[in-house]
């Protein structure tokens, strides 16, 4: 025999030190972490992790939730930690959502995501979300009516993001990306507790806005729903608006169907500018009683001219509040402008949240109604 | 078989045994009390030739394995009725005897010994003269055969329904039959001191490169051996090592495979005794391809084929990979599978390697004892398989239902590549090793080992994966696909078929 086959083998085996990461885990021996957050005390950060507990086995069995939560000043230790009171390794790469409580992202989100970025058992597409008026263990706690682990729960509901149209949905990498990106600040959804019956439900709803990684206010649903539009994300939401039809004002049920924004910085001699063209395509799922039909053009011209003015005045109100109260460049002027208008850039780099403040922002909603669901003539109940 | 020792041991003291003597009585003694010492299944039946100038005659044969009517008719009568010419001896009288007395199809004459004995041996009856020194042989077999059958392992929805039997010449008479051409060759060689088993090479003479024919021949006639019970020694005795893995030679029962084989250019060897026909070259390829294939749709048949790389993989890799995922690597499940393996996995006592090896074990040893036993039994095997062994382990927390999952596909994508059956289960044993030591990275790293020795290969100088990795598109139609007949107008070039072109292109028919 001569020495080639052994050479050959000698080399395959020692390609596999080159190899990275290579662990031996029996799968029954770890602990299927399925969602974690971070809340935080006086002595330190608390994290807690909501596990599935496996009961009987074949058709009988059944995955209980439980959540566990240990003290530790670092996340990196922490999840070490939570080892001792589950008695088995908590295992992260399945985890479905990530939470930090609000008062960990008012006094910075950066202490909890690092190790997620740089820990080697993590992943950082997982959904990444704020608690409102809640601690992360009080919603890993509560009880979401169809399936049992919370985190599930928490990770469809940000998959419905397009239809409820109420919530801007990050990874946690999509949040550290726009948080070290220059001229952005990120966002993070926010999960409520609500009352049902004598349950606590979470709830996905609403923007926490950040600048740095210091949480500084809060968006609502509906303005939820302008900063989705303004990010360019396709919406398939739902809306009321009172509309006047002839004499009369109806509640009309509007569905967004496409929308189409454009941001661009303008300069006009040493002004700089911010020019946000929104275009807005509908459906009209409902008309209530209005009797609207819409082989009528004038008809239909009024309440698209309706809704562009009320979708104007929604877009201004936003930006006055991004501008004024947030001073956070969560829609991305600074990185626009860096990209545009480089020099300019330059000059105002450092006094950035200044200008942003001062910053002229012109808006147009151009909105057209496309579709009428399946129906163009009204419904009208005869004798 | 004393006597061959017996004979040559003798031999240098002269005329003892080498050659038959003039006298008869001395002839048959030798017959009687040394060769066929002990044997009383040789029947000596004396008669005399007619008179004037009778002769003492004597046939010898072995009973049972001769017609005794044939003989009787056409060999005892004629002498009986004719007078043998006076004073005549030797080769003179031999001649008489076989132009003029025997009526029989093959006659032959020998003064050996060792000839005439292998003759009896071999069913053959001999005539022995008094006064002389030659025995004529008569070929009047008569032993019994099996009839042409569908063989069980290969049968077929559609196609032949014929398979090889044990007798050689009716084997080549069932391919005689498709390839009714001169160009059709068969070469006959004999192997096996004791047995002594006739073999024969068929190839199509016009197609078949003569060197590939060549290389057979010596190959064969390099044997030497006691005995060939089954064309399994000619296969391992002749065929391209290494021996452990992926066979380099094909083996059917089929007549239909030997001919179409044989039309592309290769050779196939018939062995007597056996049903079994080895034909090569035979590459990696031809382990999916099933003359199935070749008779249905062209688009089923290519469907079937994919269906059939497919289970090799899944035969081969599906206890590997199920090992590496839930050893190392339980990040790549999806939650939901994950979380429901880790539920049935929770009280199983042994390791994943454990599990995987020694359900796979446990498979392997429930088919090993159902394939030997009669219909009856082997349902008792199955219930025993089924139940015993599916349902209680895992109600018993021995092994985790999806084990049994992946044991069962493994087993029955196993049964659709039947023809390397045991190759891949050696594949599957060394993947699921790797993984166990390296996980997924051992896996690949297992693959990469196998895809290069395969490379390596070689089958009578047909590189084993040829066709597999040649991208042109004559060569790619009859392998992972099965394009229909009127696109394959040529036969695979790594044959080096002295002909190539299979069909005329005008051959396709349409409406105008």
């Amino acid at each position: 025999m001569n020495l080639r086959v052994p050479k050959i083998i000698a080399i395959l085996f020692l390609s596999l030190l080159l190899t990275g990461c290579w662990d031996y885990k029996e799968i029954e021996f770890l602990d299927f972490v399925m969602g974690f957050g971070v809340d935080e005390t006086d002595d330190g950060l608390v994290l807690v992790s909501e596990m599935v507990v496996s009961t009987g086995t074949g058709q009988e069995a059944q995955l209980e939730p439980l959540v566990l939560s240990t003290m530790s000043r670092s996340f990196a230790t922490a999840t070490r930690a939570l080892d001792n009171p589950a008695g088995m390794e908590a295992f992260y790469p399945h985890a479905q959502v990530f939470l930090v409580s609000e008062e960990v992202a008012t006094s910075g989100v950066l202490p909890a995501i690092e190790y997620l970025v740089r820990g080697r058992d993590m992943r950082t597409t997982v959904p990444f979300l704020v608690t409102k008026d809640c601690t992360v263990e009080e919603v890993f706690n509560s009880k979401p009516p169809f399936l049992t682990s919370v985190s599930e729960h928490l990770a469809n509901t940000t998959r419905l993001q397009s239809g409820l149209s109420i919530f801007y949905a990050q990874q946690i990498w999509e949040f550290v990306k726009d948080m070290i990106a220059i001229g952005l600040s990120g966002t993070l959804p926010t999960v409520q507790l609500v009352h049902k019956g004598k349950d606590m439900v979470p709830i996905v709803k609403g923007t926490a806005v950040f600048k740095l990684d210091r949480m500084v206010g809060w968006l609502d649903g509906e303005e939820s729903q302008i900063f989705c539009l303004l990010k360019g994300l396709p919406q398939s939401g739902r809306f009321v608006m009172e509309t006047q039809i002839e004499e009369e004002r109806y509640a009309i049920t509007y569905e967004f169907v496409n929308n189409a924004t454009k941001i661009s910085p303008k300069m006009d001699g040493d002004q700089l500018s911010m020019e946000i063209e929104v275009e807005l395509e509908f459906d009209v799922p409902e008309i209530g009683a209005a009797g609207i039909d819409f082989h009528d053009s004038a008809i239909v011209r009024s309440m698209e001219e309706q809704l562009a003015h009320y979708f104007n005045r929604r877009v201004r109100e936003l930006i006055t509040r991004i501008q004024g109260e947030f001073n956070s460049d969560i829609l991305g002027f600074g990185q626009l402008v860096r990209r545009k208008e480089p020099k300019l850039w330059r000059r105002h780099a450092d006094d950035w949240d200044t200008h942003l403040r001062q910053l002229r922002v012109n808006t147009e909603v151009r909105t057209k109604i496309v579709l009428t669901g399946v129906r163009a003539y009204p419904l009208i109940p005869r004798r | 078989m004393f006597f061959w020792k017996k004979i040559k041991d003798r031999k240098p003291k002269g005329k003892g045994l080498d050659r038959l003597g003039t006298s008869l009585q001395t002839n048959l003694y030798w017959f009687k009390n040394d060769i066929f010492m002990d044997d009383a299944s040789i029947i000596y039946r004396r008669f005399r030739s007619q008179p004037p100038h009778s002769r003492d005659c004597i046939l010898i044969y072995a009973d049972n394995m001769t017609n005794s009517d044939f003989l009787s008719q056409y060999v005892v009568r004629p002498f009986m009725n004719r007078t043998l010419p006076k004073g005549a001896s030797g080769q003179e009288l031999a001649d008489y005897i076989m132009e003029s007395v025997i009526q029989g199809d093959q006659v032959d004459c020998s003064q050996s010994f060792v000839h005439l004995s292998d003759a009896i041996a071999r069913g053959l009856g001999v005539v022995l003269v008094e006064g002389c020194d030659y025995g004529v042989t008569v070929e009047a077999p008569g032993w019994d055969r099996r009839t042409i059958t569908e063989p069980q392992a290969e049968s077929v929805v559609r196609g032949p329904r014929q398979g090889f039997t044990e007798n050689l010449g009716v084997n080549i008479n069932l391919v005689r039959r498709i390839i009714s051409s001169p160009n059709f060759k068969i070469k006959h060689l004999q192997v096996g001191l004791q047995t002594k088993t006739k073999v024969a090479i068929v190839y199509v003479e016009t197609i078949a490169s003569t060197a590939l024919v060549d290389e057979v021949v010596k190959r064969i006639e390099n044997i030497q051996i006691d005995a060939i019970l089954e064309s399994g020694y000619i296969q391992e005795l002749i065929q391209d090592g290494p021996n452990f893995s992926l066979p380099t030679i094909g083996s059917t029962e089929r007549p239909d495979i030997v001919a179409g084989k044989i039309l592309e250019g290769r050779v196939a060897v018939l062995v007597d005794g056996t049903p079994f026909a080895l034909t090569m070259p035979y590459l990696f390829v031809e382990a999916f391809q099933a003359n199935e294939d070749y008779y249905n749709n062209w688009l089923a048949g290519t469907f079937r084929r994919v269906l059939r790389y497919i289970s090799f993989l899944i035969t081969t890799s599906s206890p590997a990979l199920y090992l590496s995922l839930i050893s190392y690597h339980p990040q790549l499940i999806p939650t939901p599978l994950v979380l429901s393996i880790a539920a049935a996995r929770k009280n199983v006592p042994f390791p994943g390697f454990v599990e995987v090896v020694g359900m796979g074990l446990v498979f392997e040893i429930l088919r090993e004892g159902g394939v030997r036993l009669p219909q009856p039994i082997g349902q008792a095997i199955s219930i025993v398989g089924a139940i015993v062994l599916g349902d209680a382990a895992v109600n018993a927390s021995l092994v985790g239902a999806p084990m049994i999952v992946v044991v069962g596909l493994t087993a029955i994508s196993g049964f659709v590549v039947s023809s390397i059956y045991d190759p891949a289960v050696l594949m599957r044993l060394f993947l699921v090793l790797m993984a166990s030591v390296f996980g997924l990275h051992g896996y690949v790293i297992g693959v990469m080992a196998i895809v290069l020795q395969l490379s390596s290969m070689q089958s009578f100088g047909v590189p084993y994966l040829s066709s597999l990795i040649s991208f042109s598109s004559q060569g790619m139609k009859d392998t992972f696909v099965r394009l229909p007949w009127w696109r394959m107008v040529l036969r695979p070039r790594y044959l080096g078929a002295k002909n190539r072109e299979r069909l005329r292109s005008k051959s396709r028919s349409k409406s105008p």
